[in-house]
């Protein structure tokens, strides 16, 4: 029997199949190979082309045939191979010659499941709709009804409090010499809290990342410390910390996170005795909203020298964090354990709080959270967050959007009078559609004393190609091409470090220009106008009940 | 209601007036009083507007104004080019001099409320004391001289329409916070005497968002918005200009005994002027750049190179996407013969029709003819008659028009001469049995000068290809013109030599090496009622090729087997008479090729699948299990032959009836080999090729020489461009298949790579003797994969860069 596929087109797919289409036009391509030297994922090559034609000139019939055999440059029609659209091939073509198309009518997921295997890739969720963060409005215009602000003119303090806040008549505070002074041998635990920007990086490891990436948002977070005034922080992801940092006095600008699969601490723990500074605060990760109930895998391929240094494990080995802690059996017990844990190796002298995926249990964790005097805060992600790499349907199809969620969690503190003792951190499609401050603003004005954000920073600071439709996606594959998340050297060496610092410079001022042009209009200048949900406003009857704010159209 | 109370007291109080003669507004001539507070009752601001505005059209233009409170005295008056003159006493109101006109002139003998001079158009206002909040806010034109401070957002948004004179405004204290925000132009002048804050004579940050206008100062400040203005020392120009309109200033407010203690030194004054747009677009947007901060700040503090230097083995530097040399993520290679070309791979005897094609364009049509010999020793009679072709059948060329005429040009091969041997290795082989995979041992050991002894039970050399291959299919003059042509190699033969035990044992002691291809000829059978009525294939076809020809005329012949034996039987059986013939199989028929195409043309039908039950012979019927039957006169069993062992010892083992060979094709006493049936039942060309591929291990093996390994991975079809070539027209010659070879995995030296490669990354190299090769210049090449993308032969391939 003669092999189909040696014979013709059986069980091939056709180009309309997949997500992107690949326009190359002939008349204007020179044949120079920057486009399929580049290729991540070898979705095109050069090719062979035979055209053919008959002619007939004379006054009677006069066939002359002639071929020409023309080089081109070829999608592959194999799902192995599909183009992601990630349109490295237009960004070095001279000649703009050749850009990939989406497809909306692929049917790429119908077949992306090759010997078995389901889909798995990096980026967000790939839902182009517009978020309910996108749809809430800042309606409050108080131009003459209140002091009202000028975000050109006026000073503002766009600060908020990282750490448990004990309400007044707890803080053992005493009066010496007519001065009013925390009593220090009350033996109270005074929970340590941070001022830090109400926007943060959140949690991308060494490794998830590659170094100039990396080092790049540690840079600029460092500037943005340093230089402008501004105490933005960074959470450290799940992959440990270069001891050259840990050993810094720029540790101060980072959360440490400690993850199920806990890569790096020894190291983190052998640098205790030379850390010069505290860091930010330690984040305990319990969950990631990009991939709930998905546990993490750094493939060998990204297992070299430097994240085997970084994380303390051997080279070129696969790398698992499960999805959930090892040795903890309940909230009670995990998060009483972990805090502890944390806390101590610190001296206490750290806020330690805990990072769950958007979830309908976060109001359980919560609670548990408000009972335990060690707990700093509760970071919630929403489904809208990125990762590098998880299964297509953790992404897609799994978890809890941020808004409802935070804002439950929030009416829930208020109830029990707690709102501005615990803070709570929002995260997941902040920055979805590129608004960084207005998302931003509403999670804080829906409850959130601070923000997180990952892909958008990505995004903004280091070009990331990906987007909503599925584009390019390829950061658990090692071969990003913009050198973002991946370890090979060659693709990496693509990204400037100084460059991705002085965007998060230009990212973090600019939107503090901007979360000052909402505060302002409503006389908000030192406070942050944390769970002020009477700002806020939706032109969707059933959201504005749900979030508990007002109805505008 | 207290408003209505108001008025009526109002009313009362204006009777009260009349009554005293005691009203508003006094004019004498040129000079009008105006009372703002009368009987002890506040005239309203519009009332108080009202006769400022007729005394000045009934020709008053010196006012003096007993303010209480009222709002924008001294504002919107235009006396046609004459100067009105306001003395204005009392706690004047916000606004006063607001939308000040040219020419009118407006003294307060005290200090002012909020506003005082807005939106100026031109007036001239003298404050004797204090300017609280929001003086000359938007002014535009005119003058304000102040002799004490300012409040907090004084000289914001002031003008200069380039009409007029900028406007000017003098304080002789300090001002407040936010002074001069989004001022656009005039000059503003804050003299620092007795300021009230020691510190800090400008207030809070002053000048957000100015944009125009000068400000002199002097005295400590303590900042200002470095965003919008400089702060920097007062030029000639500035000191004339300050000294001059010093005088007027201080003797409109009494005090020029402070002239000589002001105009002291041009170092006590500083002034502030907003940066142009230009100058704005220049300052760099971060404050120091991200480089600088890396450099200075960063590696300081972490160390040099950055947090994760001591890990990585790179060079710390950026790359661009297109790169070279090493930075490459992949790389091309001329990878010249790596993969074997479908019709060697194909073919059990590995024949390289690709090299016949190449020598046939080199216009070597002998040497190409000769080479197949290095293979087989009988191409005209395998290739060119009796093999399937499975080199033609998988050859690429036939994806575009039809298969290399490999055939053809193995029967081309018939009248070549012998290949010359190799000197004598004085190495002893027996070769037991004279069929195709004997004599290829045979042949192979002989060209590389081994002496071979071979053993041949009948009088002909040939095996079933003289035995049991209709001569339909193999004309003798063929096969007997090669069989001439091995004889020649001087190989010893031993026909009609039936190899028993006790030979057999002799061979083996004389011999270094046994090869056993004794072929397989004895017909397998199965019993069943009557089967023993039954003839066997092999005896049929062998006793046709010996001459007794059989009398099928009229007969029915079934055939139990469908194989391509099967079909010899039933093509000789229709050549011989036989009325029809049916082939049935218990499975589906394993038939192909010619032997099925020569059967089925002759009316051959085949039936599957049929287990037979019994065989009758009086009834002439073969009876199957299902029940069904067919009329048959003769029978012929034809389900394969077995082979003969008893003359072997038992160190060479056998399973089932099969000797066992390991990839070598050693038996399991290691100096005996086996091969072609056997082994177990295959084609001509398996026998041929297991003789040649056998004569290499045995030769390595004698002469202690490394074995390079032949078996080679087969080129992907894909890799082969198909698209240059045009669908052949012509009939068959050598040199047009030498033309029409696609040259699989095997260079043609046609340049394409060379003249494709963009970059100018390939050259080819000659390295004498007609050989050749085509190499990359590393720093050229970007490893595009063009090359590889459209060499015609699929030789490049590309790799990855590490």
């Amino acid at each position: 029997m003669e092999s189909a596929a040696r014979l013709d087109s059986n069980h091939k797919l056709t180009l309309k199949e997949l997500p992107y289409i690949i326009r190359w036009r002939d008349d204007r391509c020179k044949r120079c190979g920057r486009c399929t030297a580049v290729c991540p994922v070898k979705a095109i090559a050069p090719a062979v082309r035979v055209q053919r034609s008959v002619r007939s000139e004379g006054a009677v019939p006069t066939p002359t045939a002639k071929r020409t055999i023309v080089h081109v440059v070829e999608q592959v029609a194999d799902i192995e191979k599909y183009c992601t659209g990630c349109g490295t091939c237009s960004l070095v073509c001279p000649n703009e010659a050749i850009e990939p198309e989406y497809n909306p009518n692929n049917k790429f997921l119908h077949f992306k499941n090759k010997g078995g295997d389901a889909y798995k890739r990096g980026g967000r969720r790939n839902d182009p709709l517009v978020s309910t963060l996108d749809k809430l409005k800042f309606t409050r215009i108080s131009m003459l009804t209140d002091p009202a602000l000028d975000a050109g003119r006026h000073e503002f303090r766009v600060r908020t409090l990282l750490g448990r806040v004990l309400p007044p008549e707890e803080m053992p505070l005493t009066l010496v010499n007519g001065e009013l002074v925390v009593d220090k041998n009350s033996g109270k635990f005074i929970p340590p809290v941070r001022e830090i920007y109400p926007i943060m990086i959140g949690s991308m490891s060494v490794g998830a990342l590659s170094p100039p990436m990396w080092e790049g948002l540690a840079m600029g977070i460092s500037y943005l410390n340093e230089v402008e005034g501004m105490p933005v922080v960074m959470c450290s992801g799940e992959g440990g910390m270069p001891p050259r940092l840990l050993r810094s006095k720029y540790l101060k600008y980072f959360i440490i996170q400690i993850a199920s699969g806990y890569f790096g601490w020894d190291e983190i723990i052998h640098s205790l005795p030379h850390m010069v500074e505290d860091p930010a605060a330690i984040e305990i990760k319990y969950g990631q909203g990009a991939k709930p109930g998905d546990g993490g895998l750094l493939m060998a391929q990204k297992v070299l020298k430097l994240i085997s240094g970084i994380r303390g494990v051997p080279q070129f080995v696969d790398l698992a964090s499960p999805p959930t802690h090892q040795t903890k059996y309940s909230i009670e017990e995990a998060v009483a354990k972990m805090i502890q844990s944390m806390s101590m190796a610190w001296g206490f002298r750290v806020p330690v709080y805990p990072k769950i995926s958007g979830t309908k249990t976060a109001k359980a964790v919560l609670n548990n959270l408000a009972r335990n005097p060690y707990a700093a805060a509760l970071s919630i992600d929403g489904e809208d967050g990125g990762t590098g790499a998880a299964y297509n349907v953790s992404m897609d199809k799994m978890g809890h959007p941020i808004a409802s969620n935070l804002r439950e969690c929030y009416l829930d503190l208020v109830k029990q009078g707690k709102q501005n003792e615990l803070p709570l951190i929002a995260a997941g499609g902040v920055g979805k559609k590129g608004n960084l401050a207005a998302n931003a603003a509403a999670l804080i004005m829906l409850g959130a004393s601070a923000v997180s954000i990952g892909k958008y920073i990505m995004q903004a600071a280091a070009d990331c190609l990906g987007d909503e439709h599925n584009r390019c996606n390829l950061c658990n594959t090692g071969k990003c091409p913009r050198g973002i998340t991946t370890q090979d050297s060659k693709l990496y060496r693509r990204l400037d470090s100084d460059k991705v610092a002085e965007r998060v410079v230009e990212v973090f001022k600019s939107a503090d220009v901007e979360l000052k042009k909402i505060f302002a209009p409503m006389g908000r200048s030192t406070e942050l106008p944390i769970g002020m949900s009477d700002g806020l406003s939706i032109d969707d009857k059933a959201i504005a009940e749900r979030l508990g704010i007002s109805y505008a159209c | 209601m207290p408003a209505k109370k108001k008025q009526v007291r109002s009313q009362k109080a204006a009777v009260k007036t009349k009554k005293k003669e005691e009203q508003i507004i006094e004019i004498t001539g040129t000079k009008a009083v105006i009372r703002g507070n009368v009987n002890g009752s506040r005239v309203p601001s519009r009332i108080l507007e009202e006769h400022i505005q007729l005394a000045v059209q009934e020709g008053a233009r010196e006012l003096h104004i007993q303010a209480a409170g009222q709002h924008g005295i001294g504002g919107r008056i235009w006396p046609k080019d004459e100067t009105v003159k306001f003395y204005v006493e009392g706690p004047a109101g916000q606004r006063l001099g607001s939308m000040g006109m040219p020419g009118t002139e407006i003294i307060l003998k005290n200090s002012a409320s909020d506003d005082v001079g807005w939106i100026n158009c031109g007036a001239k206002i003298t404050v004797l004391g204090d300017v609280t909040n929001g003086a000359f806010n938007a002014a535009a034109q005119g003058t304000l001289y102040v002799q004490g401070g300012g409040g907090a957002r004084c000289e914001t948004m002031t003008k200069r329409n380039p009409r007029f004179e900028p406007p000017q405004s003098w304080y002789f204290r300090n001002v407040g916070d936010s002074f001069a925000e989004f001022k656009a132009g005039g000059i503003a002048v804050v003299c620092g005497v007795d300021s009230r804050n020691p510190e800090n004579i400008l207030g809070y940050r002053p000048c957000v968002g100015m944009v125009g206008g000068t400000i002199y100062f002097r005295g400590p400040i303590q900042g200002y918005s470095e965003r919008d203005v400089k702060l920097l020392e007062l030029t000639p120009q500035d000191w004339e200009w300050l000294t001059t309109n010093m005088k007027p200033y201080l003797e409109a407010i009494d005090r020029m005994s402070y002239y000589k203690e002001l105009t002291r030194s041009m170092d006590d004054w500083k002034k502030l002027i907003a940066y142009t747009p230009q100058e704005k677009a220049k300052k760099k947007p971060l404050k120091i750049s991200a480089t600088e901060f890396r450099k200075n700040h960063w590696e300081k503090a972490v160390g040099q190179g950055g947090i994760f230097a001591e890990y990585l083995d790179h060079d710390l530097t950026v790359l661009p996407y297109i790169t070279t040399g090493k930075f490459r993520r992949n790389k091309p290679v001329w990878a010249n013969e790596k993969y074997a070309p479908p019709c060697a791979y194909a073919c059990p005897t590995y024949i390289p029709s690709h090299k016949r094609a190449t020598l046939i364009r080199e216009g070597k049509l002998n040497e190409a003819l000769e080479l197949v010999l290095q293979y087989s020793p009988l191409p005209a009679t395998v290739c060119g008659e009796i093999c399937p072709n499975l080199c033609m059948n998988s050859c690429t060329r036939g994806q575009l028009d039809r298969p290399l005429a490999i055939d053809k040009l193995g029967k081309l091969s018939l009248d070549m001469p012998a290949p010359k041997k190799a000197a004598a290795t004085n190495h002893k082989i027996a070769v037991i049995g004279g069929g195709p995979g004997g004599m290829s041992a045979a042949w192979q050991l002989a060209i590389k000068g081994h002496t071979v002894n071979l053993y041949e039970a009948s009088a002909k050399l040939g095996g079933k290809l003289e035995l049991c291959i209709p001569h339909e299919r193999l004309p003798r003059e063929i096969i007997d013109k090669e069989t001439e042509r091995f004889r020649q190699l001087g190989i010893n033969l031993h026909l009609n030599t039936k190899v028993t035990k006790e030979l057999f044992d002799k061979i083996y002691k004389d011999h270094e090496v046994v090869v056993l291809a004794c072929g397989a000829h004895q017909p397998r059978k199965v019993s069943f009622p009557g089967s023993d009525e039954i003839a066997s294939a092999y005896e049929f076809l062998r006793d046709i090729n010996l001459g007794k020809h059989p009398d099928l005329k009229g007969k029915k012949v079934v055939i139990i087997g469908a194989g391509n034996v099967g079909m010899d039987v039933a093509s000789e059986a229709y050549n011989y008479g036989a009325e029809s013939v049916t082939a049935v199989d218990i499975q589906k028929p394993a038939a192909f090729g010619k032997e099925m195409d020569i059967a089925k043309a002759k009316g051959t039908q085949i039936a599957w699948p049929k287990f037979t039950d019994r065989f009758d012979k009086k009834e002439r019927k073969i009876i199957f299990k299902d029940g069904s039957f067919l009329d048959a006169d003769v029978v012929i069993m034809s389900i394969g032959d077995v082979p003969q062992l008893d003359f072997l010892p038992a160190s060479v083992h056998s399973e089932r009836g099969w000797l066992t060979v390991n990839d070598e094709f050693q038996t399991s006493d290691v100096k005996v080999y086996a091969i072609g049936d056997v082994t177990g039942l295959g084609l001509v060309t398996h026998a041929i090729g297991h003789g040649r591929l056998m004569a290499e291990n045995i030769h390595y093996q004698l002469m202690h020489a490394p074995r390079q390994p032949e078996a080679k991975q087969v080129v992907p079809y894909e890799k082969i461009k198909t698209e240059y070539y045009e669908a052949c027209k012509t009939a068959f010659t050598p040199q047009e298949e030498g033309n029409r070879c696609m040259s699989c995995a095997t260079c043609r030296d046609c340049h394409m790579c060379e003249v494709s490669c963009y970059w100018g990354a390939i050259t080819r190299n000659d390295l004498g003797n007609g050989r050749y090769e085509y190499v990359t210049d590393d720093e050229k090449c970007i490893g595009c994969g063009f090359c590889a993308g459209i060499c015609p032969c699929g030789v490049w391939e590309m790799t990855e860069n590490i």
